[in-house]
């Protein structure tokens, strides 16, 4: 092992990396991956990656999306970059890459492919889900002192992220935020809050709801609008 | 000495001699030591039973039993004067002494109920009226007998009786006499239905013997509260209430309210005396409480609500007696009070939310407050008439006043209009306890002011003007009036106002400062007075372009040399549309007239000068006054008559752009002094009222985080419920913030990540420092 592992040392001396500490860095924290495997990630990197910005660009991802067979708008992809904790949306560095692979211990097209169901999964447990939810929305903040997401935006995350799990109250509160007038933008707090709202309160009757307690007032509003539309 | 039974028998003060009876026995006195025959000197004394008997009369218990059984027959015959205390009383002794108590006391019942039968017959024998007095004398007799029966044989009553447990004569006695008259079957129905009798008579309003009643009754209750409870009370207690039934219901279908409780009222003094004078005192409770629930209690609902009559009508027409009638008997059944408050608070309510609805009252404020202070006034007067000053019933008036004037969200702004009226005339010649008055009667309405954010921005507003215009009747009362809000409010809604008033002072002071100076040349230019207004003191105007005939600037500038000489680092603006003129003007017939114009006015009729004729455009352009303010100055010189100093072609109301203007040469007034200027302070338009609106909403968004963020930072954590109580109450001398609003701040705030939510409980917010 020693042999080889001094071996694999040279020759990624010689595979003339820019960040060498980095990857001394990556290959010392990983235990599980073979220097082939890790070959073999950074070599895909590369093939999706834009020459000129070494980072993979939209339209990069999308033709990774049409290699693993998903389309770029799904939820999946998403996932991914949640996976690598990637931190702007539509690119992926170098170490995101790595990161996200490794993790799914994937390191060609077809494997990754076969990865994410298993990623969904994982993705979709209640412990990593609210962490998840949360990192859509950030993922979605573009600017650097941006705090909100637009309405429209928004519709089209939520019934995203959370569509499958929670369909109906996504669609009901898609349509009373294209209905309103009183919310332009919506903050990091009101996206939480109605993760909450989704799973706390009995729907579609409402019947558990206080607008009393801490809900978000957009959320109030909410209810208030559904219930004068059912009444 | 033997004393004899008679006429001057008393019991009470009568001493008893005894004299030992000496012919008991027939043969030797008993008892009485016999010595026997001494024998030697040494022997010992025994005492031994009496060796001989005593033989005692065997007929001597019935004879003398006779003796007794004769004098009982002579005392209930009342055939006394032959009779001997002394000898009976030794006999009834003797009897007792001797073993022969059980033998007296069963002779005294048979005798004692012997008698009582014959007594019982004769009753019952009596006629119509008769029936009770004959009862009343035999009963007093009866006493009388059983008196001295008593003290006949008061020996058995004090040692045979209480060893055997025996009832004592004189209860003995009274029980007999309940068992063989008042319980007979012939008189104990007739008893108790002569009694009811009379009672109802006497309710009808024939006149009874009383006395006689409060004899019978007394015999009853000596018998034994439960003979007087059994025997007439409860029966009475029942009748009365089928009685009074009866009779409210007749009542209650003829009446008005005012006479029915007139009749209720009387009817239960009348019950009452009739306690007083012939019942047992502890009746009266009980018979009062049923005047109550049949007269009052049943038909409650039906008086208070009583067409034409009832409560909501004698509100309205002051009808202190019944109110206060009405107050004291309901008072007395249990949810009386109840009732009368609860119609009483919701009739203030509607009149009051007529009254603060009613478009036509809405056009004259001061007239709409004065309306307020009349409906307060006449209510403060029922409760202090007629309802004994009932402290719930000022609370019931109070919450309903709250209630309706908060419901027009204009009160704030009409109370300070009327509260600048009476500063501005209203008070002018009236004495300063009636000053007073008036001024409190206008904090009673500001304590019931849910916005008193709202009133305060307008009184600024107000009062600025009546500063600036010089226009207020007394100064005293204007400060006063100052102290009354800082006491209820506190320092803080009143240094601005205070600052006002500095700056009044230092104005004057700053002025006389500029004249003494070499800054104010002596000249015929135009006398320039300045007040300098602190900005933050002041309520808010934005100033307007205006441009100034040349001579006025000049000694503006000459003053504000003066000042920023002296005041180093401080900003002048000169506010236009607060400032007044005086102009000396001569008219076309030569009629000298001084008008007194608002700035705006004079900048335009300065023009006037060097023109004859201007179109509006023209003016507007020399002026640089923004339109709306130059139209309504030109209306004000133009368009009204007395005021017009100009000419308008054409004569319409409205201003075009090409109309012409020309001094009025035709000008009159019979005053030399013509003001024309309105620094009035008026009822604002509506657009104008959504404007201050919408500024009071925005001044209050910083408060209520100013109040979220002191909160959070003194607790730390804290629950959504809970910051929204505590908000609440700190605010709550200047406005009441809604929940919905209070979340909003929270989540500004939280944006701006002055606060955030608790990761476990969703309930806390916690402060970030």
């Amino acid at each position: 092992m020693r042999r080889s592992s001094t071996r694999k040392t040279g020759q990624s001396n010689s595979a003339a990396s820019v960040n060498s500490s980095a990857t001394d860095l990556f290959r010392s924290a990983s235990s599980k991956a073979t220097s082939k495997e890790l070959e073999r990630i950074d070599q895909l990197f590369y093939s999706y990656a834009n020459r000129s910005s070494n980072l993979i660009d939209p339209e990069g991802i999308e033709v990774l999306c049409s290699d693993v067979e998903v389309d770029h708008t799904d939820v999946r992809i998403l996932m991914l970059a949640w996976k690598m904790k990637a931190e702007k949306q539509g690119y992926f560095t170098l170490e995101e890459w790595r990161r996200g692979l490794k993790a799914l211990r994937t390191d060609t097209v077809s494997k990754l492919k076969k990865a994410l169901p298993e990623l969904e999964k994982e993705v979709r447990r209640p412990s990593n889900f609210v962490d998840f939810y949360s990192y859509a929305f950030q993922y979605c903040l573009t600017e650097e002192k941006q705090k909100s997401i637009d309405i429209e935006s928004i519709c089209e995350l939520l019934d995203l992220v959370l569509g499958s799990q929670f369909q109906a109250q996504v669609d009901s509160f898609v349509e009373y935020l294209k209905t309103q007038n009183d919310y332009k933008v919506i903050n990091m707090d009101q996206w939480m809050g109605f993760f909450r709202f989704c799973n706390e309160i009995s729907f579609p009757d409402l019947r558990n709801y206080d607008p009393e307690l801490a809900w978000p007032l957009i959320l109030d509003n909410f209810v208030e609008w559904r219930r004068a539309k059912h009444s | 000495m033997q004393r004899r039974l008679g006429r001057f028998w008393n019991m009470q003060s009568m001493r008893y001699t005894i004299i030992m009876p000496v012919g008991l026995v027939s043969k030797n006195c008993t008892g009485v030591l016999e010595l026997e025959k001494m024998s030697a000197p040494k022997r010992n004394f025994q005492i031994g039973p009496l060796k001989r008997q005593i033989v005692m009369d065997p007929n001597y218990a019935d004879k003398t039993w006779k003796i007794l059984e004769e004098g009982i027959h002579e005392i209930y015959n009342c055939n006394i004067s032959g009779l001997s205390f002394e000898e009976l009383y030794r006999n009834a002794y003797n009897m007792v002494l001797h073993k022969f108590g059980e033998k007296l006391y069963s002779g005294l019942v048979t005798t004692m109920t012997h008698h009582l039968e014959v007594i019982s017959k004769s009753i019952e024998a009596a006629q119509g009226g008769l029936f009770l007095e004959e009862l009343n004398r035999k009963w007093a007799d009866h006493n009388k007998a059983l008196q001295m029966i008593r003290d006949i044989l008061m020996y058995m009553d004090r040692t045979f009786i209480p060893s055997t447990h025996k009832t004592p004569v004189h209860e003995l006695g009274l029980n007999l006499w309940r068992d063989n008259i008042i319980h007979s079957a012939k008189i104990q129905t007739r008893l108790q239905d002569t009694l009811l009798d009379l009672v109802l008579r006497e309710r009808t309003g024939e006149v009874i013997n009383r006395g006689l009643m409060r004899n019978v009754i007394k015999m009853l209750m000596d018998l034994g509260s439960s003979v007087y409870q059994d025997d007439f009370e409860k029966h009475f207690l029942e009748v009365s209430a089928d009685f009074y039934r009866a009779e409210s219901q007749q009542f209650i279908e003829c009446c008005d309210c005012g006479e029915y409780l007139k009749k209720a009222e009387r009817r239960l003094n009348e019950e009452m005396e009739r306690v007083s004078h012939y019942l047992d005192a502890k009746s009266e409770a009980k018979i009062t409480s049923v005047v109550e629930k049949e007269m009052v209690e049943s038909h409650m609902q039906r008086l208070v609500h009583m067409e034409n009559s009832g409560l909501i009508n004698m509100l309205v027409d002051d009808k202190y007696e019944d109110l206060g009638r009405m107050y004291s008997l309901f008072r007395r059944v249990p949810n009386g009070l109840f009732i009368i408050r609860d119609v009483m608070t919701s009739h203030i309510r509607s009149t009051g939310k007529q009254l603060v609805t009613d478009p036509e009252r809405l056009k004259d404020p001061v007239d709409f407050v004065q309306r307020l202070l009349d409906e307060k006034d006449k209510n403060d007067k029922i409760i202090n008439l007629a309802f004994n000053n009932d402290k719930t019933f000022q609370n019931a008036l109070n919450s309903s006043f709250e209630y309706f004037i908060n419901l027009n969200s204009r009160s704030p702004e009409f109370i300070s209009l009327f509260v600048d009226d009476k500063l501005r005339k209203g008070l002018k010649g009236v004495s300063e306890e009636d000053v007073e008055i008036v001024l409190d009667k206008v904090m009673m309405l500001f304590r019931y002011l849910q916005e008193k954010d709202v009133f305060e921005k307008y009184y600024k507003q107000h009062l600025a003007k009546r500063l600036l215009s010089g226009k207020t009747v007394s100064d005293d009362a204007e400060r006063s009036l100052i102290v009354k809000l800082k006491t209820e409010c506190g320092y803080q809604f009143t240094s601005k106002l205070e600052g006002m008033f500095t700056d009044m002072k230092t104005s004057e002071d700053t002025m006389q400062g500029f004249y003494a100076s070499s800054f104010a040349e002596t000249g015929d230019g135009p006398t320039l007075a300045v007040q300098v207004l602190t900005t933050g003191s002041w309520p808010t105007q934005p100033s307007a372009t205006c441009n100034l005939p040349a001579e006025i600037l000049g000694v503006c500038e000459k003053f504000r040399g003066y000042y920023l000489g002296t005041h180093t680092g401080r900003r002048l603006s000169w506010q236009t549309n607060m400032g007044t003129a005086d102009l000396k003007a001569t008219f076309g017939r030569g009629q000298k007239h001084e008008l007194n114009v608002s700035t705006h006015q004079m900048c335009a009729l300065m023009l006037f000068n060097n023109a004859d004729r201007l179109s509006y455009k023209e003016i507007e352009q020399a002026t640089e006054i923004p339109a709306s303010d130059l139209k309504r100055c030109l209306q004000s010189m133009a368009c009204v008559k007395g005021k017009n100093i100009l000419r308008k072609e054409p004569m319409s109301k409205d201003i075009a752009e090409d109309d012409a203007f020309f001094v009025n040469d035709k000008f009159s007034s019979k005053f030399y002094k013509v003001k024309i200027g309105t620094v009035v302070a008026q009822r604002e338009s509506e657009p104008e009222n959504q404007e201050t609106r919408q500024r009071v909403e925005e001044d209050r968004k910083p408060q209520i985080e100013a109040a979220i963020v002191r909160i959070m930072k003194s607790r730390r954590v804290l629950d959504h419920n809970n910051i929204v109580a505590e908000v609440t109450k700190q605010l709550q001398s200047r406005f009441l913030p809604s929940p919905v609003l209070i979340k909003k701040r929270i989540e500004s705030l939280i944006e701006r990540e002055f606060l955030e939510r608790d990761k476990v409980d969703r309930k806390l917010y916690r402060y970030l420092a």
